[in-house]
Parts: structure tokens; C-alpha cells; sequence
């Protein structure tokens, strides 16, 4: 406990385990240990009591050997450059394990958009831009929103941009709302994704998904749009969990001939929390949060938050799951993943299983380019040749490496930005 | 509640008869206020409007003797079976009113006559007599106007024509005026002037000591015509024309309304004869203005006094804004039992005040823009007082000298006893006048204590208000006001009061309880009856999210519909909080924190079921959409992309994710501008912070309730101590301190910011927060507090501070994040903004820290050094010692617990041992 935990260290320490593995050079691990650029810079704001503030701005530009830099912009009061660059490291290879030509990156601005009224975040949206004009844009850098913006600071962002360049450049900036240049099918995107990749992993060991079953943890965004699609392929959903927002607690709604999504919708509120009353009602068995990790199923689902996974409640999961699927982010620990590999569990990793919403990111930004936007199947269609395909690849790898999915996933990514490097004769 | 017709009193009888009165009084006051007619047409038409108003107007005459005349019906003879009231006219017997029955009938309270009717002939007489007194100060007006034009060009400017008239016509009254004319004189320093003095008044100073003893001379006649030419002449000499007319006029004026000063003056006159008095005032037809200051002030200072309070401070400011002519209009609607002396109580003084201040702040009414306030009726504070005694429950004033259990017990029980008492007759007919008046919109009813004024103890909350749909026939809705009455009167001897009452040394104070009638402000929604929004706005922010607002820029909680939800803290949905003067600043930015703090309740009256109700919103939308009032001020609609406009064009009719966030008003209108305006005036002309009451029926914004802003119990300012010895010190702080104590923590949950920042492992960090939340399940409820770096429930960065939720912090009772300086810059703290809103509705305190700043204590070694009991209580995180340490307090302070004050005023607090 002496050193203080530093992301960036841990993302670098990732990637040196990946390097050893794919026993990359001296010089392709110096280039790809660190970001390939980063601009830090001022951005002074008029604010509402006629006083000047100066934040501070960031853009990490890790490696756009694969196309252009793509990534979230942060409003945080304790943004660090560490934080930013382990984050762009992190979207290098996301973009890379999916396949898509983009490279990653990561920005911000220190500040609390609580203590900032509209009017001033407008003023530092635009502030950003300005610094970030030369060195953003759709054959550049494509940012996106994260924590605390929203896409009414991506319209603030593309508005200042095409001020400055004289001409309309909707492909600059994703997370836009539909009708300004968003794309259809963003809302779905992550939790179709999802089961893609399930319906593949399943196929891959054989198992027809219309016998399936599955345990879903969280009701959100993601969980919720999993639902909907694992029942369509005939699939059997029987529970979820999710947080009751007058208990303070999680409960997991269990059914065991199946949950629909229209059914649970029906009796969620907008908070996301499911009445227990209604759902008592509808045949629906209240269990404790935790719960849905000993359900008897073929499939398990954690699309709710970090750290659910552990060494203490692994050995809970039931021996017939065959797949888990991470749809939330980090959702294993690494003590976890020690047993999950010796019983032979099939990992679908977070980074590969969550890439929808990076991936229909992408698509947005192609239609703006194109100023040609697509019809919602044709979004979702295009989606699941993408996830098809990266999933495959990934298998593939482990499979013939014999790599647990986990390591297999970032092998490739991994590989093929240091391949691109190579290629454009920059190692 | 007995219904009144059930018992002794048969309302619809009761109801007939006032009606009765009420015509004839109606009647007697149109014909005497006519100036039209003569005296003699007068006379004539009252005694056919007299008779109707008996219990046997066949059988009745009247006849009235003014001065030498005598007016009665032809062929008519005096019987035995007479009711008399002198007419006195400027003090002076003059003549009597007197009514006749001419046949014989059964006895009842004086003679054959009611109690009633005796009341209704002494108020006609007095009519009369004030009657004639006008027409008599009318005439000598007229014929000085009259002399005035009708002398030569050159004497109309001379004094003699004032001092001739007024010599002829009231010599009494040319005393008066020439001794003020020599003080005027005086005071305009005419150097003469003095001279004239000492010989009027044949000065003290002129006098051997002595002769004190011995009683001064009386002037006699002639000297005193004598000082008065000699004034005039020296008037004329120093003065316009104009301004000697204008003088004296404005003094003859001041000599009319003597009889209105007599009464306000007189604390034995009852709050009817002072009605009486003010209506006379409002008939003669000019305002309070046109007198001089003095006579003006006095007039005001005492009817605040008979009719609100007796609190200087109140009455220095209310002098200045509150004119004799709202006393007449507050006076048409004041209910009180006979010969009432009482006021109308802490609340309605408040209300008044501020209403009229607001009002006659004429320089910034562009920038508060238009406001009203509710159609109030007032029952006096000796209401209470009259109810108990009418119902012989005297008993019942001690009951709170006994054990606070044992009142507790009772209090149910004083519930049932009020509710089945009857209301003496004077009052019911008083709220029977109310009803006809407020109509059939819902009403409350508020309770305005005496003790509710007193600053520094507001009894916010303590007695009832009570909301009602006011719906039926007439008799239904006189039950139900009298049942409402009943239980807000009792509330007065529940427990909660007296407690509070026992602890702050004012159990002995003779409390007694004004009401305040209200219409309820609102509009009707189907079945539904509601304000658009309601709240309560501060002066001082004692709940500020962020540091840029500073105390001053203010507070507004406020919730769709009846402000009911902003006035209490809820345990189960959050109010909208904003400031003022930060309109820009809010405490929810992401739409995650949007849906999650945004109201889900409204209170309401449901008209159909005839009562006060809290329904759904998502329910009531669902139902009415945009026929809400002010729906898009209102409502937004919110989903992951942010908030949206609603209502308008683009808005697609779905009331699916809608949120009441009042982005619509606190964004497109002036309404916090126009907030803030107000409470700045309110605390400029009152002289301190306020915290007022509001709301908005959709057209209009109401003022409904304004009290000085003293912070009561634990939110109270507290003196910091300065002779703490320093080793009984643990911390001190100095930026954005808000008020209040927790003074008895047992225990101290320590996150040590230098180990918390070597953690290494992420998964440690979640461990801490997790560790966190078991702690507190496993201390005593509120008596512990949390002190960590950073930002506690930090979602970005963990390392930032302790990642938990406001479940793992719920018991907690004062929550402290400290700012240390790391590499030469300081951090910024959360102020909690994760769960700002759950710690005010659950009044956890939260209070920041910077070790840093000069002159700042904090301990932190005594933290780390005392023995840690975290391993105990958490042992599967026994791991983590050395970054969560947990004292408890008294078994290292010797017993002593951990004692913290705060003061915003003096932006301070102290952490101490005592």
C-alpha cells in the first residue's frame, strides 16, 4: 500500500504483459506505452459574474496508426493526465479489438459542471474547440461524450467547430441526438451488441440459444436491450437484478419460465427500479441482489456495474453456465477469472462484449461523413456483421493460442495496431 | 364536531337573523353616509329601515330625538316595551334612538328585546351620532371655505378671516390650532416665536425653583386671543398663505380623527369599536397622508399594536408601510368574539407586513414585478379563549405542566374533546360571513400564534394548518371549517409545542392562537385543485451545493402544486432547490441526477373526494398533460441526452420521462431574478433575513407567509466558544460553514487521506467505501460522523475520495471532507453533490475542511493515534486499519463526546471534547 494506485501505470502494465506475449520490439513498445501526442492547454471562460475563470483542457491522442483518434471528453474537478491516457490506451485497443479504422484517445476539462451554470459550460465547450480546432476533426480526432457531458456539449463543440472552419462537419463529434446528425439504433446499440456476441459463443460450443437460459445482473440501458434480444432468439431470460431506489438495495426478480422485456418495462419506473408489488403479481420471485449469480443457467449476464464477479461469491456461479458475457465494464476481478478459466467458463470480455456503443459511434460518424443517414435496422444490421466478425477473430485466436478469451481479446488488438505501425514504417 | 343544528344552536335560524341585522346595518350606514340629503330626509328613512331589523317588525316603531327634534311615525304612542340607546355627538349627549313594540310579548333578554337587538341599537345610535358630529365638521369646512372666498382680495389673505372663523364657530379647536402654529412657528425658526412660547405657556424656566410647588397661573381669555393674534400676525409675516391654509388644514383634519386616536389609545376598547371607528375614518373620505406625521404615526403604531403586536422592532417597521387605510380593509374581515381585545397572531402580522412592504417599495416594483396575496379572514387570537370558555374547558390551560408522556397521552383525547365542542355564536356568525365571502374554493387553515412572532423561536410547523376542499351545501362546509378550527386550536396543547416550549423557558408565557382563514391559490385540473408550484424561499442559503453561492444569494425550495412538500423534509421525495442569485447553478446536472432529485408526489385537493390528497405526478400527468398550469415552466422531459422543452411544438405528448425541474421557469422567465428582488427588499426593509412562503395558481404569484429567518433548534446560528483549551480542540474550520450543532457524537470515522492516497490496488478502494457502509450499519444512528478526503461518493475517480452511496452514509450525522493541499494545488471538494439532496432531507450536515488555511486546527494525529476500534466492528476489512480509523470518543476523552457547532454568520465552527 505505499504507492499510490496510478491507472495509467496499471493500463501500461496490461499492455506489457501483451507485448511479452506477442514479443513485440523495443521500439513498438516504447511508442505504444505512451500516447502519441497530448495537447494540454488553457481555456479562458467569461463567467456569469462578468469574472474570468481559467480551466485547464486536455487531449490525449494515444495512436492513430489504424485512422483517426476516437474518444470521450471528461468534465471532472479532479481530472488527471494519468487518468486520460490510461483511458486512451484503453480505446486504442477497443476500437482495434472491433475492428474499426479508428485509433483512441481520451480528453477533458477540469471542472465541476455543478458548480458551472449552463451558460458557462457552453463557454468551455466552445473554449475547447478553439484550442483543439487544428487538431481535431473527422480525419483526426472524432471525440465523443463521457462523464458529466452530454450531447448537448458535443452540438456546442460541432457548432464552434464549423464556425471555424467555414463548413458543415457533422462526422467531427459523435453522441449527437438523432436529427442532428446522431444515428438511430445508438439506444440499443450496447445491449445488442451483447448477445451477438452470445448468440456466436454459443454457437461456437454448440448450444442451440432457443434452449438457453440466462441471468441478467442490472436493469439498465444494457441489461435492458440484452433482455429484449436473448428472448427473441428464443432464449430464456429468467431473472434480472436491479436497484430499488426507495430501499437502497438490490433485488433480483426471478421467473422461471421467462422474463420479457415489454413485462418488466411495464412496472419500471423512470429510475429503473421495478415494482415489487406489480411484479409480485405477475408470478415475478423477489430475491435478494445477489442472487442472480447462483441461478441454474446456460448464460450469465453482469451488465450492471464494476467488481461483481469476486473470489468470494465465484464459486457460487452454477455448473451448468457455460458463457458469461461481460456487458458492464470490469465486471470480473482477476481472482475470478483464475477459476472461471479453470472450469472452462467461455468469457465474452467486457471490451469485446460492450463494443456496440463504440461501434455504432463509429457508424454515426461514417453517415455524417456521408451526410447519408441509415435506417435503424440497417444501423443494427451493419452492427452485428461487426460484432460477428470480432468476436470470430478473437475466438479464433484463443482457440489456436490457446489464450484465455480475456488475454486473446487484447493479443489482437494489440497486434494489429502494432501491425499498422509496422506497415506505415513508423517501427 | 357536533353539527351546530344538532345541538343548541339552530344555524339556519342563526343564519336568518344575521341576515336580518347585516340588511339593516347595510341600510343604516348607505343612508347616514349619503351626504346628499338632508338631516331631516335622514331621520325620516331610518325609522322605516329600523323596525324590519326586530325579532317582531309588525309590532315595532322607532323614534329618534336629535338635539331639540324629534322624529317618530305618525300616530304612534309610547308603550311601556322600549329599547333606548343614547346618540352622543363630540362627547355630548344629543338625543337617543329608541324602539317600540306596541303590543306586549313574551320576556326575554332585556324586556321583550334580544341581546342581539340591544347590540344593533347601540351601534345605530352611535351612527347616528357620529352622523351628525361629520355633518357638523362638513359645515364648518364649508362656511370657512364659504368666508374665505367671500372676503375682500386682500383680507382673504389676512389671518383674521381664519382666526374670525374659527373664533365664531369652535374656540376649543383656535386654541389648539394657534398653539401648534407656535410651535411650527418654532420649529421654523421664527427666533420671536420662542418669546410668544414662554408667554402661552408661562414657561417653567421662567419660574423661581421655589415656586415649584405651586400650581402655574391660568392664562385667561384675552391673553390667550392676545398669543393667538400675535401668532397669526407672525405667521404672516414668515409664512405663504398656502402654507398657513395647508397647515391648517392638516391640523383640523388631525382634530377630526381624535375620536379614532381615543380609540386605538384606549386599551379598553374592543377591536368592534375600533372597527367602527376605522369605517368612520374611511368614510371621511381622505387617507392617513393628509394628516400630519405625528398624528399619522401615532394612528398607525397603535392600531399595530391593538391588532397585530406589541414587538417593537415590528412596529418600527411596520409604521412605515402599513397605513391606517389597510387597517380598514384587513378590519372587513376579522372575526372575533364579543368585545374582543385580541390580535391576529405571529403569522398574519407577517403576511401583512411583508405584503404591504412589498407593496409601498414602489422603486423596485419592476423589479419583484406583480404579486398578491390570498383572500385572508382572521380570527383573533381571543378566539381560543372564548371557544374553551364557551365549552367550560378551562381546566385544559394546565394540562401543559404535565409530564410530557402524560401530555402525550392526553392530546388525542383534547382532539376528540374540541372536536365535539360548539363555537360561541359571535364566531360562528363571523365564519358564516367568511364562507359567504371566500365562496366555494378550497381554504385552510393556518394557525397565527402569538408566539409564533417572537424571534428566534419559530414554531414552524408545531401547531396545524389544515387544507380544505370547501365543498357541499353551506351547512357541510361550516361543519367541516368548525371541525378544522377545532383540531389546529388544539394542536395548541399537543405534545410537540409544549415540549418545545418546556425547553426553551416559555412554557409560562400565556400562549394564545389567532387563525388565518385562506383561500387556497390555485386552479382547477379536472378532478384536482392546485397551485403550479408552491415553495418557500430564504434569505440566507444555509444549503449551499456549491462554493460559489454564497450565503446571501438565498434559497428556494419549491414542488409542483401545494407547497406543502417544501415546507417539510421528506423522507421518501426530494424538493427543487435553487438560488437565487446563482439562477445558473444547480444541484442536479447529469439527467441521472435530474430524474433521480426531481419530485414524484404533489400535494393537492382532490375536489371530488372533498379533501387534501397526495397523488402520483406521473399519474396526474398522465391523466392531464399540458393542462397543468404553467405546464412547460414546469416540466422537461429527460433522457440520456438531457433535458428538453416540453409543450411546445416539438414536445410529442408523452408524459413518459417527464421531470419537474422547473428548467422552464428558472430558465426562460424572470422568476428567480424577480425571487431574489423580493427577498432583497423584504430583508432590507425588515432588517434581517426572512424566509417567506409562496405560490403560483398559474396567473399570479402569491405571497402566503413571511417570518423572520431565525433558524430554529439545530439549524440555529450557535456562538463559537473561544475558551476551549486547545487539547480538547479535535478541528476548526472557516469556508462555507453553515449553521448548526451536532452535539453528541460518540464516534469519529476517520478515512486518513495520506493512506487512503497509497492505496495501490483499486479493489482496496472499493473496499474502503464498502467498509464504510458497513460501518454504518454498525454504529449508533446519528452519532457518528464521517471525515474523508476529497469527495465522498466520488463516481470519476476513486482515488478522489471514498466511492460510496448515500445508503453506506445514511446514518452518519454530520459528514466532513477534507481539503489538503497535494503538490501545490488544492483540491476541490464535492460539497457532496452525489447526494446533496438525501443529506438535507435527512439533516445530516455536511461541513468542509482545510487543514491548510492559517489558523486552522485539525487533529489528525489524535485521529490516527487513539486506539482504532475499526478491526472489531469490520473485521472482513481488518486489512484496512491504517487507512480507516474509528474512535470512540468517550472511552479516549474521558467520557467526554465530540461536541461541533457551526456558525454561517461568522462563517465558523469548532469540533471540541465536552
Amino acid at each position: 500500500m505505499s504507492k499510490p494506485f496510478n491507472p495509467f501505470e496499471m493500463a501500461q502494465a496490461q499492455f506489457d504483459k501483451v507485448a511479452d506475449i506477442l514479443d513485440l520490439d523495443q521500439g513498438t513498445r516504447d511508442l505504444l506505452r505512451w500516447p502519441i501526442r497530448e495537447h494540454q492547454f488553457a481555456i479562458p471562460v467569461r463567467m456569469d459574474d462578468g469574472k474570468v475563470k481559467v480551466f485547464r483542457g486536455f487531449r490525449v491522442q494515444h495512436n492513430d496508426a489504424r485512422g483517426p483518434n476516437k474518444g470521450g471528453i471528461r468534465f471532472h474537478p479532479h481530472e488527471t493526465l494519468d487518468t486520460v491516457r490510461a483511458l486512451a490506451l484503453w480505446m486504442t485497443w477497443k476500437c482495434a479489438v472491433v475492428d474499426i479504422p479508428l485509433g483512441g484517445g481520451k480528453g477533458g476539462v477540469i471542472c465541476d459542471p455543478h458548480h458551472l451554470s449552463m451558460r458557462e459550460q457552453e463557454g468551455i465547450c466552445r473554449g475547447w474547440t478553439r484550442q483543439m480546432a487544428r487538431n481535431v476533426g473527422y480525419l483526426q480526432d472524432v471525440p465523443a461524450p463521457d462523464v458529466m457531458t452530454n450531447p448537448q456539449h458535443m452540438l456546442w463543440m460541432m457548432d464552434e467547430l464549423e464556425v471555424i472552419r467555414g463548413h458543415k462537419e457533422p462526422g467531427f463529434i459523435t453522441g449527437k441526438p438523432a436529427g442532428m446528425g446522431g444515428s438511430l439504433g445508438r439506444t440499443e446499440a450496447t445491449g445488442y451488441g451483447v448477445i451477438y456476441t452470445v448468440r456466436e459463443a454459443l454457437k461456437l460450443l454448440g448450444q442451440p440459444i432457443d434452449k438457453m437460459t440466462a441471468a441478467v445482473q442490472g436493469f439498465g440501458n444494457v441489461a435492458q436491450f440484452a433482455v429484449q434480444l436473448f428472448t427473441k432468439y428464443g432464449g430464456k431470460v429468467i431473472c434480472v437484478s436491479c436497484w430499488d431506489n426507495q430501499d437502497q438495495k438490490t433485488y433480483t426478480f426471478r421467473k422461471t419460465d421467462g422474463v420479457t422485456y415489454e413485462e418488466l418495462i411495464g412496472i419500471t419506473d423512470k429510475f429503473g427500479t421495478v415494482d415489487k408489488v406489480k411484479a409480485k403479481s405477475l408470478g415475478y420471485e423477489i430475491l435478494p441482489g445477489d442472487a442472480w449469480i447462483e441461478q441454474d443457467v446456460d448464460v450469465l449476464i453482469p451488465a450492471a456495474i464494476e467488481n461483481q464477479v469476486t473470489g468470494d461469491n465465484v464459486n457460487r456461479i452454477s455448473k451448468k453456465v457455460k458463457v458469461l458475457a461481460e456487458g458492464a465494464n470490469g465486471p470480473t476481478t482477476p481472482e475470478a477469472d483464475k477459476v472461471l478459466i479453470e472450469r472452462g467458463v467461455f468469457v465474452i470480455p467486457d471490451f469485446l462484449c460492450n463494443a456496440g456503443g463504440v461501434s455504432c459511434s463509429y457508424f454515426e460518424q461514417v453517415q455524417g461523413n456521408m451526410n447519408f443517414y441509415w435506417p435503424r435496422d440497417e444501423v443494427l444490421a451493419k452492427l452485428d456483421t461487426l460484432m460477428t466478425g470480432a468476436f470470430h477473430g478473437v475466438a479464433d485466436l484463443a482457440k489456436t493460442k490457446k489464450l484465455y478469451t480475456r488475454d486473446a481479446a487484447y493479443v489482437i488488438a494489440i497486434n494489429r495496431v502494432a501491425s499498422a505501425c509496422r506497415q506505415r514504417g513508423w517501427v | 364536531m357536533t353539527t351546530p343544528g344538532d345541538n343548541s344552536i339552530d344555524l339556519m335560524g342563526l343564519l336568518f337573523e344575521r341576515a336580518k341585522e347585516l340588511v339593516c346595518l347595510y341600510q343604516v350606514q348607505d343612508l347616514t353616509a349619503d351626504t346628499e340629503r338632508t338631516p331631516d330626509e335622514v331621520f325620516r328613512d331610518l325609522l322605516e329601515i329600523i323596525p324590519p331589523g326586530w325579532q317582531h317588525p309588525d309590532a315595532c316603531w322607532a323614534k329618534i330625538t336629535v338635539e331639540s327634534t324629534a322624529y317618530e311615525p305618525p300616530g304612534v304612542t309610547e308603550t311601556p316595551w322600549v329599547l333606548r340607546s343614547p346618540i352622543v355627538a363630540a362627547g355630548k349627549h344629543i338625543g337617543a334612538v329608541e324602539v317600540f313594540y306596541d303590543r306586549q310579548f313574551p320576556k326575554a333578554d332585556e324586556g321583550p328585546f334580544l341581546k342581539d337587538e340591544r347590540r344593533l341599537l347601540d351601534h345605530i345610535a352611535r351612527r347616528v351620532g357620529r352622523y351628525v358630529t361629520e355633518r357638523r365638521q362638513r359645515g364648518m369646512l364649508r362656511n370657512f371655505r364659504v368666508s374665505m372666498q367671500q372676503a375682500p382680495a386682500d383680507d382673504r389673505r389676512e389671518w383674521r378671516v381664519i382666526i374670525e372663523f374659527l373664533r365664531r364657530t369652535d374656540p376649543h379647536q383656535l386654541r389648539r390650532v394657534s398653539r401648534r402654529m407656535i410651535n411650527y412657528l418654532v420649529w421654523s425658526g421664527v427666533a420671536e416665536a420662542q418669546d410668544l412660547l414662554k408667554h402661552l405657556g408661562a414657561n417653567q424656566r421662567d419660574r423661581d425653583r421655589s415656586d415649584e410647588n405651586r400650581p402655574i397661573e391660568r392664562a385667561t381669555v384675552d391673553a390667550l386671543m392676545r398669543v393667538t393674534n400675535a401668532a397669526f400676525r407672525m405667521a404672516a409675516n414668515n409664512l405663504s398663505d398656502d402654507e398657513i391654509v395647508h397647515v391648517i388644514e392638516q391640523w383640523v383634519k388631525d382634530d377630526k380623527v381624535g375620536f379614532l386616536v381615543e380609540a386605538g389609545e384606549n386599551q379598553g376598547t374592543s377591536l368592534r369599536e375600533i372597527a367602527d371607528a376605522l369605517e368612520t375614518f374611511q368614510q371621511m373620505g381622505f387617507g392617513d397622508k393628509e394628516l400630519s406625521r405625528s398624528v399619522q404615526l401615532g394612528l398607525r403604531v397603535s392600531l399595530v399594536r391593538r391588532f397585530l403586536t406589541d414587538d417593537l422592532e415590528y412596529i418600527n417597521t411596520a409604521k412605515n408601510y402599513m397605513h391606517v387605510a389597510d387597517f380598514c380593509d384587513i378590519v372587513q374581515r376579522v372575526v372575533s368574539p364579543i368585545g374582543s381585545r385580541g390580535k391576529l397572531g405571529g403569522k398574519s402580522s407577517g403576511l401583512l407586513l411583508a405584503y404591504h412592504i412589498v407593496r409601498r417599495s414602489e422603486e423596485y416594483a419592476d423589479a419583484i414585478g406583480a404579486f398578491k396575496m390570498p383572500k385572508t379572514w382572521y380570527v383573533t387570537s381571543d378566539g381560543l379563549g372564548a371557544f374553551i370558555d364557551h365549552n367550560h374547558l378551562q381546566d385544559i390551560h394546565n394540562r401543559k405542566y404535565l409530564e410530557i408522556d402524560q401530555v402525550r397521552k392526553e392530546y388525542p383525547h383534547i382532539v376528540q374533546a374540541f372536536k365535539n365542542s360548539d363555537f360561541p355564536k359571535e364566531i360562528l356568525k363571523g365564519l358564516a360571513v367568511a364562507l359567504d365571502d371566500i365562496g366555494d374554493k378550497p381554504l385552510v387553515v393556518r394557525s397565527s400564534s402569538l408566539l409564533e412572532d417572537r424571534i428566534g423561536s419559530a414554531f414552524s410547523g408545531k401547531y396545524k394548518s389544515l387544507f380544505l376542499a370547501n365543498r357541499g351545501t353551506k351547512r357541510e362546509r361550516m361543519v367541516a371549517l368548525c371541525d378544522a378550527i377545532a383540531e389546529v386550536y388544539a394542536s395548541i396543547f399537543s405534545p410537540d409545542p409544549i415540549e418545545y416550549r418546556a425547553e426553551r423557558g416559555m412554557l409560562d408565557l400565556h400562549e394564545e392562537m389567532g387563525l388565518m382563514i385562506q383561500e387556497v391559490v390555485g386552479t382547477q385540473v379536472g378532478r384536482y385543485y392546485l397551485p403550479a408550484f408552491g415553495g418557500v424561499a430564504f434569505n440566507n442559503n444555509e444549503f449551499r451545493w456549491s462554493p460559489r453561492i454564497q450565503r446571501e444569494d438565498g434559497l428556494v425550495r419549491m414542488v409542483p402544486g401545494l407547497g406543502t412538500r417544501a415546507v417539510d423534509r421528506l423522507s421518501d421525495d426530494y424538493p427543487v432547490l435553487l438560488a437565487p442569485g446563482q439562477p445558473g447553478l444547480r444541484v442536479n446536472v447529469t439527467p441521472e441526477e435530474v430524474t433521480r432529485y426531481s419530485p414524484t408526489r404533489i400535494d393537492l385537493i382532490n375536489l371530488d373526494a372533498n379533501r387534501f390528497a397526495t397523488v402520483l405526478i406521473a399519474d396526474l400527468l398522465k391523466q392531464y398533460g399540458s393542462k397543468y398550469p404553467m405546464f412547460k415552466q414546469v416540466f422537461s422531459a429527460c433522457d440520456e441526452d438531457g433535458l428538453h422543452p416540453v409543450g411546445g411544438f416539438d414536445w410529442d405528448g408523452s408524459t413518459e420521462n417527464l421531470v419537474a425541474c422547473f428548467e422552464g421557469l428558472a430558465g426562460n422567465t424572470p422568476f428567480l431574478a424577480q425571487m431574489r428582488s423580493l427577498l432583497r427588499v423584504l430583508r432590507e426593509k425588515v432588517g434581517g433575513p426572512v424566509d417567506i412562503e409562496f405560490a403560483h395558481d398559474g396567473t399570479d404569484f402569491y405571497l402566503l407567509q413571511c417570518r423572520p429567518q431565525s433558524g430554529s433548534g439545530d439549524v440555529a446560528p450557535m456562538a463559537i466558544p473561544r475558551d476551549i483549551p486547545p487539547n480538547r480542540v479535535l478541528f476548526t474550520a472557516r469556508r462555507f460553514v453553515s449553521n448548526g450543532r451536532v452535539p453528541d457524537l460518540t464516534h469519529v470515522v476517520f478515512v486518513d487521506p495520506v493512506a487512503y492516497g497509497h492505496v495501490a490496488d483499486l479493489e482496496a478502494l472499493h473496499d474502503v467505501g464498502r467498509a464504510v457502509g458497513r460501518l454504518n450499519k454498525a454504529l449508533p444512528k446519528r452519532q457518528f460522523v464521517l471525515i474523508g478526503p476529497g469527495r465522498w461518493g466520488s463516481r470519476g475517480d476513486v482515488k478522489l475520495g471514498v466511492p460510496v452511496t448515500y445508503s453506506d452514509i445514511s446514518n452518519t450525522a454530520l459528514l466532513m471532507e477534507v481539503g489538503e493541499r497535494r503538490g501545490g494545488s488544492m483540491p476541490e471538494l464535492s460539497f457532496s453533490t452525489h447526494f446533496f439532496q438525501d443529506l438535507v432531507e435527512s439533516d445530516i450536515r455536511y461541513l468542509p475542511l482545510y487543514p491548510d488555511d492559517e489558523g486552522i486546527v485539525f487533529n489528525a494525529a489524535f485521529l490516527r493515534d487513539a486506539p482504532n476500534q475499526f478491526a472489531a466492528l469490520v473485521p472482513e476489512y481488518a486489512n484496512l486499519a491504517s487507512v480507516i480509523h474509528v474512535v470512540d470518543v468517550p472511552s479516549v476523552a474521558g467520557g467526554q463526546v465530540l461536541k461541533v457547532l457551526m456558525n454561517a454568520d461568522q462563517d465558523e465552527a469548532i469540533g471540541f471534547f465536552a
